[in-house]
């Protein structure tokens, strides 16, 4: 009887420190967030229960502008990501190099924080930077202005190279161990009953890699979308990524901001998870059952 | 089944830790300081108490001193310069140490808004006696704000030694932006914007506003400003205001709608007008005065401006600006306006906030941030000890520098904070997003 | 190999001009090295002045104790999901990987007035519980996958040959499970280290980390010391790295990456 009790509470507990956390910390915070954007806010008096936050975010040129942005910033990294890493693990793995080396590799930046990316990302990529010296120096340009716009810039092109440079080897390693484990031998198979390249890879190389490269995608595209850091530094304040407003909401000394910043961060936090479960739908039948 | 139970005593708590952070704070308001000094005795002018509101109340400058020793003082303020947080951190420090045993902590934020959204956030929070924030460096709309919100200490200002030396007759000095500042605010430094300028590019930069405007006609890509609200922006937009509408004098007083409405239109159109021969063609303009000064090192911009006066001599020292930078005021003037540092309410170390604020406004202090680049003083210089005033006077600037009485006697005033929000929600509406 | 050369060069040379512009003292367009080069941004970055050393401290203390504390939480929960079945499975995978999908920053502006409430908002510690936000999840996704492939067998034979629970837990699991172990802490560690706006905003000004002074730097326009201050700033987490790469395998290591 003993044994029975300790058996059944053994996963529970084991479980309770990390599920403290989770529940308390992330689910708190997130219950507290929303109730906020609702109006509730009992420490300055105000127990609203309201959308006015969500109607007032949904009128605001400023707001609109930003979704546009964020979501342009989400998919274009990760699908751009996404393609990149694949093609680079389709040529690795023909070159052979040990499998040790390329992983090395692909981690050299892992220990490289999203701001330092940013900076050098600045420090590269500005029309005073690096490559528009190299641009002069070969007679390409002949002064800043002639160099492209890439930094603080209307298309966020200088944030979403930073996420390439450091979403790309992330997804590569993932498709390279794929690729590896599976071998060529279905590609052979495909190759003598008349398979073209563009067949070969789309009918047995894709279904194959999908899940690995949904997974990948998936925390690319959420991370784009939801990340302060790189568009606080290297993009416009009009229009801003959308975490970056809804900071800026929340710190207006205006506490009437307030619901309005959190009812930004409930919309991240659930167009993230919406977009996930339809791109999850929409590549099911590519995914092949585990 | 215990899997369930445990959720769900996760689940309450929760639903307990959330209830318990909405429960109404402790029903103890915070009390506005009391604006009525207590009553000087008759005595030796140094033994009488300062008159200090709140838990300083009846203690003479002696007692404040002593309340101080042994205390920490958090310093929140604008770490943005090198040169500033050096001397805060180094000599300020060292000075606080060996004259009143209290402990510098300097607080760096990227903004005001940081510290105003702390002292805030704790006001909600009911947190009343142990705040994060002492001393402040601020004005302008951010005092107000703060004032307006209840959220600083006071009346102290014109109670400590230092405030001597401080003219509160001069009308830009007892006003932060055109509002009272009732001894909420101690003068710390005086700021006057210059412009900034390459001789080895420019020989003779255009000295007057009018001149500036055709030099841009002239030279198209060479010049932009910041995006208010950027507060060197903001600064900039105004005085190409002053110009267009024909002056700033009908501007002094309380913010006036219809006045605005009338007058500025002229100014978007001025500034539309030059928008095409900026940088970029004006399609954006540098976020903060930081960018514009990236874009004036590299050379994209052959002009930039700074409310620090010893700005660009601290940019050439430290290798950012070429040393061939000088800096100029127009014919017509510049805007000038006072920085204060002010106290929180809440702060828990109010003796040594307010012998720290005492101490950043005497002679000494102001003397050996000049070396800093900190800015101008902010003490009137007939107020102090004849040595003093020859020290002043006599400062080894540099090329750099504008002398101090061409400032003076080029200065424009500042308006009211009312007019500056509608200024720099106009500009976005009128020039930014055409 | 070109490629791999290549996607090499790619990785690694965007860091280069951190290390010339830290040294350099008047760098001007069109040049392609500084004018002159001076220690003054790297004296300045190693001087309390410029508050980076006491920053670098608390950074370390603060990481080190939630990297302690994720681990704490991480291993048995991975060690559930790892070797158990049961049911809500799935649930509490989910909710456990929620926090790399949804960014933390919306969650912790929900929970900042709740933390100045108990008095943790400008405080090391609640900045330190803040960071488990987002490093908890890591350690438990690779402790699971280890403990997926690890044989409780062993545990049982220690048992029956008289060993108690703590000496079966020193000698048998912890062996086996330590290059987890280490891959997972150098995770949560290199997550808590780069942190910003957590440590902005629970922090309150009063805990300030490396990220946040670099921030303060980078939008002041001392292109030097933010340099300075970003290879001060990166190399412990390479040296974490290097130490740690011998138990790294490939797709935990880009996947816990990722976070940082």
């Amino acid at each position: 009887m003993i044994a029975d009790w300790r058996e059944r509470l053994r996963v529970p507990v084991m479980l309770m420190p990390a599920m403290a956390v989770i529940l308390v910390l992330f689910l708190g915070g997130l219950i507290m967030g929303l109730m906020q954007s609702f109006g509730y806010m009992p420490v300055i008096g105000k127990y609203d229960f309201t959308l006015q936050a969500y109607m007032n975010i949904f009128t605001d040129r400023t707001f609109l502008r930003s979704l546009a942005l964020t979501c342009w910033i989400g998919f274009a990294s990760s699908i751009l990501a996404t393609i990149l890493a694949i093609v680079c693990a389709l040529v690795l793995r023909q070159g052979l190099p040990g499998k040790r080396l390329v992983t090395f590799v692909f981690q050299l930046n892992v220990p490289i924080p999203h701001i330092v990316g940013a900076i050098a990302v600045m420090f590269l990529f500005t029309q005073s930077g690096l490559l528009a010296r190299m641009a002069y120096l070969v007679g390409l340009i002949s002064e800043p202005a002639d160099f492209p716009v890439l930094v603080y810039d209307k298309r966020a092109i200088g944030i979403i190279l930073e996420y390439l440079w450091k979403m790309t080897p992330f997804t590569g390693v993932i498709v390279l161990a794929v690729l590896q484990s599976i071998g060529e031998d279905y590609e052979d198979l495909a190759r003598t009953l008349g398979a073209s390249a563009w067949q070969r890879f789309r009918c047995v190389v894709l279904p194959l890699i999908m899940p690995g490269v949904l997974r990948a995608s998936i925390l690319t595209f959420a991370f784009g979308f939801g990340a302060f850091e790189v568009p606080y530094l290297l993009g416009q304040t009009f229009p801003t990524a959308l975490p970056v407003l809804s900071y800026l909401f929340y710190h207006d000394v205006d506490l009437d901001a307030r619901p309005e910043a959190m009812a930004m961060s409930m919309i991240i936090a659930g167009l993230i998870t919406i977009l996930i479960l339809i791109y999850m739908k929409l590549t099911e039948t590519y995914v092949r059952a585990d | 089944m215990a899997r369930k139970l445990f959720v769900l005593l996760g689940l309450l708590m929760v639903v307990a830790l959330i209830l318990g952070a909405c429960a109404e704070p402790t029903p103890e308001p915070t009390e506005a300081p009391p604006e009525v000094p207590a009553e000087a005795p008759t005595e030796a002018p140094t033994e009488a108490a300062l008159g200090l509101p709140g838990e300083l109340a009846g203690m003479t400058w002696e007692e404040v001193v002593a309340a101080a020793d042994g205390q920490e003082v958090n310093y929140w303020m604008w770490g943005g310069n090198d040169k500033i947080n050096a001397w805060v951190n180094g000599w300020l420090a060292d000075q606080f140490k060996e004259k009143y045993n209290i402990t510098l902590n300097q607080v760096p934020v990227a903004g005001p808004t940081e510290f105003i959204n702390q002292v805030l956030g704790e006001k909600e929070a009911g947190q009343d006696t142990d705040g994060a924030v002492d001393i402040m460096w601020i004005n302008g709309e951010n005092f107000r704000t703060m004032k307006d919100a209840d959220l600083l200490y006071g009346p102290w200002a014109e109670q400590v030694p230092s405030s001597d030396y401080v003219n509160w007759d001069d009308p830009s000095v007892a006003n932060d932006f055109g509002y009272p500042v009732e001894g909420y605010e101690l003068p710390y430094w005086k700021a006057q914007v210059v412009i900034g300028y390459d001789t080895a590019k420019i020989s003779e930069p255009p000295r007057t506003m009018e001149a500036l405007i055709q030099w841009i006609k002239d030279n198209p890509g060479k010049f932009t400003y910041p995006a208010p609200p950027d507060f060197t922006g903001s600064v900039w937009v105004r005085h190409m205001c002053y110009y267009a509408t024909g002056g700033y004098e009908q501007f002094l007083g309380d913010f006036d709608q219809a006045l605005f409405d009338e007058k500025f239109p002229a100014c978007w159109e001025l500034l539309n007008e030059i928008e095409p021969y900026l940088w970029r063609e004006g399609e954006t303009y540098p976020e903060t005065n930081t960018a514009l000064y990236e874009l004036f090192a590299q050379g994209e911009v052959w002009f930039e401006m700074a409310y620090g006066v010893g700005d660009v001599r601290a940019k050439i020292d430290s290798g950012k600006y070429p040393e061939t930078t000088r800096t100029y005021v127009f014919d017509e003037g510049t805007i000038a306006n006072t920085n204060y540092t002010a106290i929180a309410y809440n702060s828990p170390h109010k003796a040594a906030a307010v012998v720290a604020a005492n101490f950043m406004a005497s002679p000494e202090a102001q003397y050996s941030a000049l070396d800093a680049g900190h800015g101008m003083l902010s003490l009137d210089p007939n107020l102090l000890p004849e040595e003093w005033r020859e020290k002043f006077e006599t400062y080894p600037f540099g090329p750099a520098v504008v002398p101090l009485d061409v400032l003076a006697t080029h200065r424009l005033p500042e308006l009211q904070s009312g007019w500056l929000t509608a200024i720099e929600d106009a500009w976005r509406e009128s020039v930014l997003e055409q | 190999m070109a490629v791999m050369v290549a996607i090499a060069i790619a990785i690694i040379v965007p860091m280069l001009p951190l290390i010339t512009w830290s040294f350099s003292f008047r760098w001007y367009f069109p040049d392609l090295i500084p004018t002159s080069l001076s220690m003054r941004a790297w004296k300045y970055v190693f001087s309390r002045a410029s508050k980076a050393p006491q920053a670098a401290i608390q950074g370390v203390q603060i990481s080190l104790v939630a990297t302690l504390l994720s681990l704490v939480t991480g291993v048995p929960a991975g060690r559930a999901l790892g070797l158990h079945k049961f049911r809500g499975k799935k649930l509490v995978q989910f909710l456990i990987l929620a926090p790399t999908i949804i960014p933390p920053l919306s969650v912790v502006m929900g929970i900042h007035v709740a933390f100045i409430r108990y008095g943790l908002a400008a405080k090391m510690l609640g900045v330190m519980l803040v960071h488990l936000i987002p490093t908890t999840p890591y350690v438990v996704m690779v402790m699971s996958s280890v403990f997926a492939n690890y044989d409780p067998e062993y545990e049982e034979q220690a048992r029956t040959l008289g060993a108690g629970l703590l000496r079966t837990f020193i000698h048998v699991t912890l062996p086996a499970i330590f290059p987890g172990i280490i891959v997972g802490g150098m995770f949560a560690f290199i997550i808590s280290w780069g942190q910003y706006v957590l440590t902005l905003l629970i922090g309150g000004g009063r805990v300030i980390t490396l990220p946040v002074l670099l921030f303060c730097f980078a939008g002041s326009g001392d292109n030097a010391v933010t340099a300075a201050l970003c290879v001060l700033f990166v190399a412990p987490a390479i040296l974490i790295l290097i130490f740690s790469s011998k138990y790294l395998t490939g797709e935990s290591a880009a996947l816990g990456g990722f976070g940082a």
